[in-house]
């Protein structure tokens, strides 16, 4: 009986203990934010979507977002980090007190849509394609949900960028590799890598699988990559350039045996968001560079 | 009648803990309720009050409430499968978890959820459900009979066969998961990884109902088990001589052990150990009486999984820890301490 006690006690600490945390929380929120446009609450879970609604000005009104979004740097003071998509519950969303949550179809999983579905919510689920006009649509999808009509600039410009991406003569063979501790994937075809590879003058390495599978020494070794390509954390993670070229099968590539290794930050590059014209021409010059 | 009536006692108090427990687990979370305190805000749903916000009476009733009952429920199915299994098999080490039951049930529950995405829209939600279930329900099943049939000879179960062949199970289980993982796509992967350690992030009013009449037709017929039960202590042949229908008493807590874990598994993913601690806190109070350990074990395994929830959903908030990291932590040691204590007689 005494271990029952003990058990119920420790659950009153622990919940006297967050409610004082909560109430240090609220007081921050206060102080830092400041009054939004509308009276919209937005909840975005997906870092494309994120940055389309602060591109369009509507930054202020993002209560929360998911780990996806870090772009802008400046959400971090003003909005909720709700984790990752995988492992978020529905309370914390509702402890925002949203009006509208904006979402992708490939990032929320079945029991949360369902648990988003029954809060009575205002939720819009975006149907993403990895692609220019994809992103395009997204834009102008996400510019309607949330009142604005003035989207068209963010279309010219992500124009305006690809016209930057300069031609590669010798299409050089990428590989990417999202590096996670010690899970190693490889994106096959039809993922947002393997698009933005394409549209930054290279070639997708990979070409006998659909979206992302464990990294084998074998499969490395067959698709003999010209560069090897990371996020800039995921390379950290494995160790820098030394790590990756130690990565089973790559010293046995073009990529392995040249060292040409590059790296950018996800989100700019995974978003397809309104700087998918920047992130295409980012890795166009990387390429150029690595080819030289 | 003295005994009877120190059992209603110890039945009474746990109940009254199990009760505070959930009006503690009911405040905590992050959620604000604003001027009124989450309790408050209960009460105003129970009393059919028109000022309780839309969101408010969402958190409390479908999120909260929903999840701290289906703490209740699955816990204690837990523990009451994991008590009736020890008596079975006279021993302590018998636990859905340990003789691969629940790995049973995970791979049946796991292939029906892959492959049963076709068609799964088409179905209505309570069919959805019982589809996973049924399937979970065939996996442990199917283990228990594999189980029972290879470590049992002449009466007698040889421990070390039992557990052995849940480590098979569990291999095969696990074999396949694994193909499962391999050809799932990386989104999938993180939910079979999430779902694998098990969560009651998913708690909802129909799932809480299946469940409940699961566990009410359970307990009618496993609870008042307890002096057959001791009664198997003695030996089948004894039990037999003592009156009891020893034959159909297996029968009976083999398909109603695995219908409850099967269902638990189904709604809630993998939670080990529950059916291994309760017991053996349990025997440490009452010695391996199970007319007392058997109905107090319902109670206490809630009591367990709700403090276990209630941790799992606050400490790494917004986020949330899966709740069978919590469990194994707490029953590995506990695994531990009967290896040592029982270490000749395995």
């Amino acid at each position: 009986m005494k271990k029952f006690i003990l058990a119920a006690s420790v659950l009153v600490a622990v919940y006297s203990c967050k409610k004082a945390e909560g109430t240090a929380k609220e007081n921050t929120t206060e102080a830092t934010s400041e009054a939004p446009k509308s009276n919209n609450k937005i909840v975005t879970l997906n870092g494309g979507i994120t940055e389309i609604v602060a591109a369009l000005g509507h930054e202020k009104e993002i209560v929360a977002t998911d780990v996806t979004s870090t772009y802008p740097a400046s959400l971090k003071a003003t909005a909720k980090d709700l984790g990752h998509m995988r492992s978020m519950t529905i309370e914390p969303i509702m402890a925002v007190n949203p009006t509208l949550i904006l979402a992708s179809d490939k990032d929320i999983n079945p029991e949360l849509m369902g648990k988003i579905k029954s809060s009575g919510i205002k939720t819009e689920v975006f149907k993403q394609e990895y692609t220019v006009d994809g992103t395009k649509k997204l834009i102008e999808q996400v510019a309607k949900a949330i009142g604005n009509t003035d989207y068209q600039k963010l279309n010219d410009k992500i124009d305006a960028d690809l016209k930057q991406v300069q031609p590669i003569a010798k299409k050089p063979k990428v590989l990417f590799i999202y590096a996670r501790g010690n899970m190693l994937m490889v994106s096959g075809k039809n993922t947002p890598m393997a698009s933005l590879i394409t549209l930054a003058g290279g070639e997708n390495a990979v070409t006998d699988f659909e979206d992302f599978k464990p990294l084998t020494p074998e499969a490395v070794v067959k698709a003999n990559p010209d560069v090897l390509f990371f996020f800039e954390t995921g390379l950290q993670g494995a160790g820098g350039n030394e790590g990756a070229l130690k990565m089973p099968g790559v010293s046995q590539t073009n990529a392995g045996k040249n060292k040409k290794i590059i790296a950018m930050d996800g989100g700019l590059v995974s978003g397809f968001g309104p700087r998918l014209g920047e992130a295409a021409v980012g890795l166009n010059k990387l390429l150029i560079e690595s080819t030289k | 009648m003295k005994a009877q009536s120190k059992l209603y006692f110890y039945l009474i108090t746990s109940a009254v803990l199990l009760v505070i427990i959930a009006v503690l687990s009911l405040q905590t979370g992050v959620y604000d309720f604003g001027e009124k305190s989450p309790f408050m805000a209960l009460w105003q749903l129970i009393k059919g009050d028109s000022g309780l916000s839309l969101s408010d009476k969402y958190v409390i009733w479908d999120v909260r409430a929903a999840r701290i009952i289906m703490a209740i429920l699955i816990g204690s199915m837990l523990a009451v499968s994991g008590t009736s299994l020890q008596g079975l098999f006279k021993n302590p080490l018998a636990t859905g978890d340990l003789i691969g039951l629940t790995s049973g049930a995970t791979l049946l529950a796991a292939i029906a959820i892959v492959l049963g995405g076709h068609f799964k829209e088409y179905l209505p939600e309570a069919v959805q459900f019982s589809l996973v279930g049924i399937a979970a329900f065939i996996g442990s099943f199917l283990s228990m009979m594999l189980v029972y049939r290879i470590s049992t000879s002449g009466g007698k179960t040889n421990v070390v066969m039992m557990l052995l062949t849940g480590v098979a199970i569990t291999a095969i289980g696990f074999s396949i998961t694994g193909f499962l993982i391999y050809i799932s796509k990386d989104e999938q992967l993180r939910d079979l990884t999430f779902w694998n350690l098990g969560s009651l992030a998913a708690a909802t009013w129909t799932k809480n109902i299946i469940l409940a009449v699961v566990m009410i037709i359970a307990y009618i017929v496993l609870l008042p088990k307890g002096k057959a039960l001791n009664a198997m202590m003695l030996g089948e042949k004894d039990a037999h001589h003592l009156g009891i229908n020893v034959e159909r008493l297996k029968k009976e807590i083999i398909i109603i052990v695995a219908l409850m874990v099967g269902s638990c598994v189904a709604f809630s993913g993998t939670i080990g150990f529950v059916g291994l601690i309760v017991p053996y806190i349990l025997r440490l109070l009452f010695k391996s009486n199970y007319a007392f350990i058997l109905p107090l074990s319902a109670v206490c395994g809630s009591i367990l999984l709700l403090t276990a929830d209630t941790f799992s959903r606050s400490i790494v908030a917004p986020s949330e820890l899966p709740i069978g990291i919590l469990t194994a932590l707490m029953g590995g040691p506990i695994f531990i301490a009967i290896l040592v204590k029982f270490k000749k007689s395995l």
